[in-house]
């Protein structure tokens, strides 16, 4: 089998020389073990490369891939491409980057924990779907207790003399509960991710996952009223993907974000500082270069309210006259665009028993659902469906379903009172609990 | 594909260790997808996917493996890590491979294929034009075309070995709509498995212009209510409410869990009695239709509501051997790259005997929606919630004001049971559905319909 940097080379030594071509290619092994019923439900293995090539020409970009290609398909690929590109409108942003100095990340690749076998995987989705039956009378099964982890490569290559390779490993749990009273189920659902799975916390999923489900039993609809919103940390993430979109800067430039001409300007409260930052080590959405390799960087998207700027891939850095963040994000099936690294809401300093306090009268959203649909990022108007508790006394009272909450993502972000200092990750967004001094919860 | 041989050679090599059965599934699949943005072909891609996933069951428990390569070598390997989920047992047989022929559902008079990709962009840039042809208000236009062709090849140990090949086309059109600050956005983007003669039920033209109009439509809009009210649902839309809120606690996966509202309540009334509901594989080039679902059952017409009295729930293999009862049919995968898993085909509310605009008339105050966003349901409560893309309030009896930032929120068997008019007429929408991390394309269809009382939320009064 052909190493993935021989596959980027064959692609760039096929280009002919009026041409840019770009070779990108990517190699995973992945592996997936669930438990159900005190059995192994199911038990996955998945080996997968393939490679993506891009061919500029005159500035016409064309795009081929291949699901694990040989030489000849490379070629092929590269062939196909140059037959796209010349039915593409020239741009003369279409540019691949120049070689830059990137620095390795050795942290992203744990060796112990790419050996770990399958059988260690079953044992730990069996662990996993035990602990969270053992707990509380009412959770006595799983919808799903399911542990994976993955070894992935990525190689580029170009004919600007681009080469860059980097390994890394991820790992995850997840587990959804079934809280039973009567006649009423509700779901618990947790979910954690590491480098490696001897660092995964599974006991905290499963412990999580029956707390969230049980707190739940015997929820009703509020009335429609407008008041204190606490985003735990599940629910606020919920929100990150449509700021995440309505910060790349392809959005901006093609006249989609509702921040295009924000910038500089207090559009949050001086609580809210919004980071990417692919050389966090600490989050999942770490790497030393983009998949443009674009060595990674620190972007400070909000600070205290303020916007300061959008992410960038080398396209739009180019049509806006500036440099790419390293936000040129893809999978080998498509050309890249602006994505996200790791990209989360800067930690506040209040601890979350006193978000609560604060919220007094107001909700504790711990789920929302429908934000693809129910948020429109051009515009920012949002209405969502959502499930919380009610906050009174300081602590959590009464579960609440059935409710929405709708406001505009300025208004949210003008509104936030407090941040906690509990950021939490999920895949490579994360964020803290914030508190929203006031937002429309609709109800009976 | 592959030959008999190699096929029967990887069965016998997945069940070393026993296990009910095994099952090789072999794909091929060409695509091709085009995206005009601002009036320019930014992006023209074509892919080449291959794969072969070997399966090996035992009850409910199962182990999974691919490979993107189809020799001998690779699709031993990949049997040989499927059969490690098993734990030691006597090997299985493999029954000789017998054909069998398809429906032939999807049959094809033009295949995309066939066509350039110069073809292709023309259709963008009559979808382009006829939307800013419509207003100086289009600001923005996006036409997105793709096809794709998968030939499938399924086999399993119980002998029985099918080939299919399914086609698929969709044009769509994303339009952005702006009047002093006032941004507004409208799709549309129907879809077939088809070739080319798609194109005679929507034009390229008519693509365009509906999501034009709609964007140019929600200028006018003011916020939506909020509160508890009736919902008249336009044609096509209830299907989709369907899909969501009642097909997904149906999928039998749900069902064994006990992680469905509808465990153990089959022939009980669960919705009003003018619901009439299917699941249906055999629709001729529906977007989710197939002559075999992903482990070579052929698909069926399944009925899920009759009057109202909930009939069953959508099987795979696995679900069904476990329940004593046959597979719909509806045991499908994205791709060779995971196992099936119950879903749903074409899942339809059927038409009833009330005019549309006679509903609308009885209603005194509440919203018509004409446009859904998509949504997503908790089939363990029966949660559900929608995003209302194009909606209208309804008030003394008239479709008035168009409204946004609206969603539809509620509980299944009571939204359902809320069910108190259907009408004559009957409309498709073509989506792509998520669950378990597998996208599947999916169509559902429903006349219009009227929903009693159902939160809606919004930021209006």
């Amino acid at each position: 089998m052909p190493e993935l940097d021989d596959l980027c080379r064959t692609a760039v030594e096929a280009a002919e020389s009026d041409e840019a071509v770009e070779a990108y290619a990517e190699e995973s092994r992945r592996t997936e073990a669930s438990a159900l019923r005190g059995e192994v439900e199911g038990l996955e293995f998945a080996e997968s490369r393939g490679v993506g090539v891009r061919v500029i020409r005159d500035g016409r970009l064309g795009y081929a891939w291949a699901a694990d290609p040989d030489q000849d398909e490379v070629r092929e690929a590269v062939r196909r491409a140059r037959e796209n590109a010349a039915l593409a409108a020239p741009d003369e942003h279409n540019v691949l980057p120049e070689p830059a100095d990137w620095t390795p990340i050795p942290e992203l690749f744990r060796e112990e924990s790419a050996a770990i076998g399958a059988d260690d995987k079953t044992r730990l989705a069996l662990a996993l779907e035990a602990r969270a039956i053992s707990h509380d009378p009412r959770v006595t099964k799983i919808d799903e207790a399911q542990v994976g982890d993955a070894v992935s490569r990525v190689a580029i290559a170009s004919t600007t003399g681009v080469t860059a390779e980097y390994g890394r490993t991820d790992a995850w749990c997840l587990a959804v509960t079934l809280a039973v009273e009567g006649e009423e189920t509700q779901t618990g659902f947790s979910y954690r991710i590491a480098r490696g799975l001897p660092e995964l916390d599974w006991e905290a999923v499963a412990d999580e996952a029956v707390q969230r489900g049980v707190r739940m039993l015997g929820a009703g609809k509020p009335p429609t009223a407008r008041v204190p919103v606490v985003l735990d940390t599940f629910a606020a993430m919920s929100f990150l993907g449509v700021l995440a979109g309505a910060l790349s800067a392809d959005a901006v430039q093609k006249g989609r974000s509702l921040f295009a001409s924000l910038v500089g300007e207090q559009v949050g409260s001086g609580l809210f500082t919004l980071v990417d930052d692919g050389t966090n080590v600490a989050g999942p959405g770490a790497a030393p270069f983009d998949d443009e390799a674009v060595p990674s960087g620190r972007t400070e998207l909000f600070t205290e309210g303020v916007l300061n700027g959008f992410l960038h891939d080398t396209y739009t850095a180019h049509k806006g006259g500036t440099v790419s963040t390293g936000n040129g994000k893809r999978g080998y099936r498509s050309p890249p665009g602006v994505g996200t690294s790791n990209f989360y809401l800067d930690a506040g300093e209040t601890p979350v028993e006193e978000l609560l306090r604060d919220a007094e009268g107001g909700v504790l959203i711990q789920d929302v659902s429908g934000v693809h649909s129910g948020a429109n990022p051009i515009s920012g108007e949002f209405s969502v469906g959502a499930t919380g508790l009610r906050i009174a006394g300081g602590s959590l009272g009464e579960p609440l379903r059935e409710m929405t909450i709708a406001s505009t993502l300025p208004e949210m972000l003008t509104a936030i009172t407090g941040v906690g200092d509990d950021l939490r990750f999920f895949s490579s967004v994360g964020t803290p609990s914030v508190l929203i001094g006031e937002m429309t919860l609709a109800g009976v | 594909m592959l030959p008999r041989e190699l096929v029967e050679e990887v069965l016998r090599a997945a069940r070393r260790r026993g296990g009910s059965f095994s099952e090789l599934f072999v794909e091929e699949r060409t695509s091709t997808s085009i995206r005009l943005d601002d009036g320019k072909v930014e992006e023209l891609t074509t892919g080449l996917d291959r794969g072969a996933g070997v399966r090996v069951a035992l009850g409910t428990s199962y182990g999974y493996a691919f490979s993107n390569r189809l020799d001998r070598e690779s699709l031993l390997a990949a049997a040989e890590a499927a059969s490690v989920a098993l734990t030691e047992g006597q090997p299985g047989t493999v029954v000789d491979l017998t054909e069998r022929e398809g429906a032939g559902t999807n049959r094809t008079e033009r295949p995309a294929g066939t066509f350039p990709a110069a073809d292709k962009v023309a259709w963008l840039r009559e979808l382009d034009d006829a939307a800013r042809s419509l207003s100086s208000e289009v600001v923005q236009v996006i036409g997105v075309y793709g096809d794709s062709l998968q030939r499938r090849s399924i086999a399993n140990s119980d002998g029985v070995w099918v080939h299919e090949d399914r086609p698929r086309i969709r044009l769509a059109s994303q339009v952005v709509a702006a009047r002093e600050g006032n941004i507004q956005t409208g799709m549309f983007g129907p879809a077939a498995c088809a070739g080319v003669e798609f194109f005679e039920r929507f034009t390229a033209k008519a693509i365009g212009e509906k999501a034009a109009q709609r964007a140019l439509t929600m200028l006018e809009s003011i916020p939506a209510p909020a509160g508890e009210m009736p919902v008249v649902l336009a044609p096509g839309m209830g299907g989709v409410l369907f899909h969501e809120a009642v097909g997904h606690p149906l999928e039998a996966d749900a069902v064994d869990k006990e992680a469905s509202v509808y465990r153990g309540l089959v022939g009980t009334r669960c919705a009003g009695e003018l619901v009439n509901g299917v699941d249906d594989a055999t629709i001729p080039n529906g977007w989710g239709s197939y002559d075999f679902d992903d482990e070579a059952e052929p698909g069926q017409r399944t009925v899920l509501f009759e009057d109202g009295v909930l009939q069953g729930f959508l099987y795979d293999r696995l679900r069904a051997s476990k329940e004593g009862v046959g597979s719909t049919g509806n045991g499908r995968r994205e791709s060779y790259a995971s196992p099936p898993i119950p879903r749903m085909t074409n899942t339809n509310i059927l038409a009833g005997v009330s005019k549309a605009d006679a509903i609308i008339r009885d209603t005194e105050r509440g919203v018509f929606v004409t446009s859904l966003g998509g949504g997503q349901v908790n089939p363990a409560s029966g949660d559900f919630v929608f995003g209302v893309s194009e909606g209208f309030l309804i008030e003394r009896g008239e479709v008035t004001t168009p409204v946004r930032g609206a969603n539809l929120i509620g509980r299944a068997i009571q939204v359902m049971s809320a069910v108190d008019a259907v009408a004559d007429d009957f409309d498709t929408w073509e989506g792509i559905c998520g669950k378990d991390g597998q996208q599947a394309p999916v169509g559902s269809g429903s006349p219009t319909l009227r929903i009693s009382k159902i939160t809606v939320g919004g930021t209006g009064a």
